[in-house]
Order: structure tokens, then sequence, then C-alpha cells
């Protein structure tokens, strides 16, 4: 699959796109359902994932947090469902919750808005992330959440590099 | 991490001003030519990124030339990379996932 795109198209927001090798139906299934949810956002090595709890209907309202395996640490996210398209979009605000990272951050919610496009049993899906001001955007990436695992990151891309010597690449 | 680039970067006219001047550096009359915009507006987009440190001024004789300062791009990419990982990440896992789930499905239909 072609990596993920990240780009800033405006003051504000941030948009991440990226294809997948399956149907939209499919992918909707893994933004939609808990079970399927914790399978690829709660994976992360040395991160578990202690909360994912959602009601994906407009007016339902979410809960995702993560634990650090290394000194127990957590943050999430929550918010409420403001739309949803089956197979097509979903709309949510977002509140970071810094959980004891120490990392406050602007009280207003961010909107996010997730499109699903078909085409040929590919899928695209791109993020909007829409902050509520330009300095919400900057300090989301500023502090905890990236901060906070970008130690984790660097730890699976040298997972990664181990495997990659191993087996092929399919 | 400069704040500052992001609002240099916002705007779409300063982009292109952006990708322009990459190639080489430009003088305020050459880069207006690039746009319908007055050369008032591109004076002023060319204030907001010298401010931003990511342009550079250069007098040669009369004129004035502007650069592009790579290093500050640098950093604009090297955040968004470090942000793109982070979701290339989940996403590796995603494709896991639904290689499984259409496995599922086939065999589904088989029964």
């Amino acid at each position: 699959m072609k990596p993920a795109e990240a780009s800033l198209p405006s003051e504000t927001d941030v948009l991440v796109q990226r294809s997948f090798d399956a149907p939209a139906k499919l992918v909707w299934r893994a933004y939609m359902e808990p079970d399927l949810m914790r399978r690829w956002c709660g994976s992360t090595p040395g991160w578990s994932m202690p909360v994912c709890e959602m009601d994906m209907r407009v007016g339902g309202q979410y809960r995702w947090r993560w634990r650090s395996d290394e000194n127990g640490q957590e943050f999430g996210f929550t918010g409420e469902v403001l739309e949803v398209v089956p197979h097509a979009k979903i709309v949510h605000t977002q509140i970071f919750d810094p959980g004891d990272l120490g990392v406050s951050m602007g009280g207003e919610p961010s909107i996010v808005t997730v499109t699903f496009q078909e085409a040929d049993g590919m899928t695209n899906v791109a993020t909007l992330i829409k902050y509520a001001s330009k300095t919400d955007r900057d300090e989301a990436f500023a502090t905890g959440m990236t901060e906070g695992m970008e130690m984790n990151y660097k730890r699976l891309d040298e997972e990664l590099a181990v495997m990659k010597t191993r087996a092929p690449v399919v | 991490m400069n704040r500052d680039i992001f609002q240099a970067i916002a705007d779409p006219t300063r982009r292109a001003i952006i990708a322009l001047i990459a190639l080489q550096a430009m003088t305020p009359n050459a880069i207006a030519e690039n746009f319908h915009t007055t050369r008032q507006a591109v004076s002023k987009h060319l204030r907001i990124l010298t401010e931003c440190e990511l342009v550079t001024q250069e007098h040669r004789g009369r004129e004035i030339y502007y650069s592009l300062e790579i290093d500050k791009m640098k950093e604009i990419d090297e955040w968004l990379e470090q942000y793109r990982k982070i979701w290339e990440t989940r996403y590796e896992q995603l494709d896991t996932l639904l290689t499984e789930l259409k496995q599922k499905e086939k065999q589904e239909r088989k029964i």
C-alpha cells in the first residue's frame, strides 16, 4: 500500500489520506466496531488500550484510552458523533484527554471528518481534523500525543526493520 | 517547533510562491508575473514569508532577490513526517485486520 500522506490544507486543519486494499464496507466496520477498532488502534507495541467504548450513532459518545506498558501513564480521546453516512462518512468531535501525561490542551473540541471512497475494490480513507484554532492545532502536535508515542514508534521501527530482514515483504 | 512556519504555509498563494522560489531566487516583479494578484499583494506575502524566516532577501544592484530557506522548510517536513508515521503505523495494522476480514468473508461464502 502507498504510505499515508499528511498535509496542512489550512491554518486549522490537518488532512491524512491512505488507501486500503478492501471494500469500503469492511474498512467501515474497522472504524465502527470497538473490537475491530482495538485491533488496529490498540496494538501499538508498548501501549495497551484499556478503554475502547464506542456508540457510533448520531449523538452517541466514544472513549478511547491508551496506557503505557512502561510506566502506566495514560492518555486518550473522547467525543460525540455528529454525522453518520454508512460506508461513506463519519463526523465526530474529539477532545484530547491528557490523562496523567501532564499535558493540558485547549478545551475546544476538534471536528474529525472521515470519508471512505471506494474504487475498484480499494478504499481511500481521508481523515480531516479541524482544530478550533491554529494554536490548538500546533499545540496538539508539539505536545503529549506525539512526544508520548514517539518513543514507541521508534521501537516499532526497529522491530519492523528486524522483521524485514527475516521475511520477504508480501 | 516554530509556530510561524505554519502561518507561512497556510495560504495557497504563499505556498505557490514557495514552490516558485524553491527553484531559483526571484525578484518580486518576476514572482508577481506568475499570479493574477497585484504586485502589492505579492509583496505582502513576501513580507510574511520573510518574517517567518522562510525566505531571505539578497540585494543585487537595484533589485532584491528572494530565495527559500530550505532548512526551515525541512522543519515542517520533519514535523509532518513524524505525524504521518504515527498514522502509517496504525494503518499498517489496519491492513492486517482488513486482510483477515476479507479472508473470513470468503470462507463464509464457501459455507
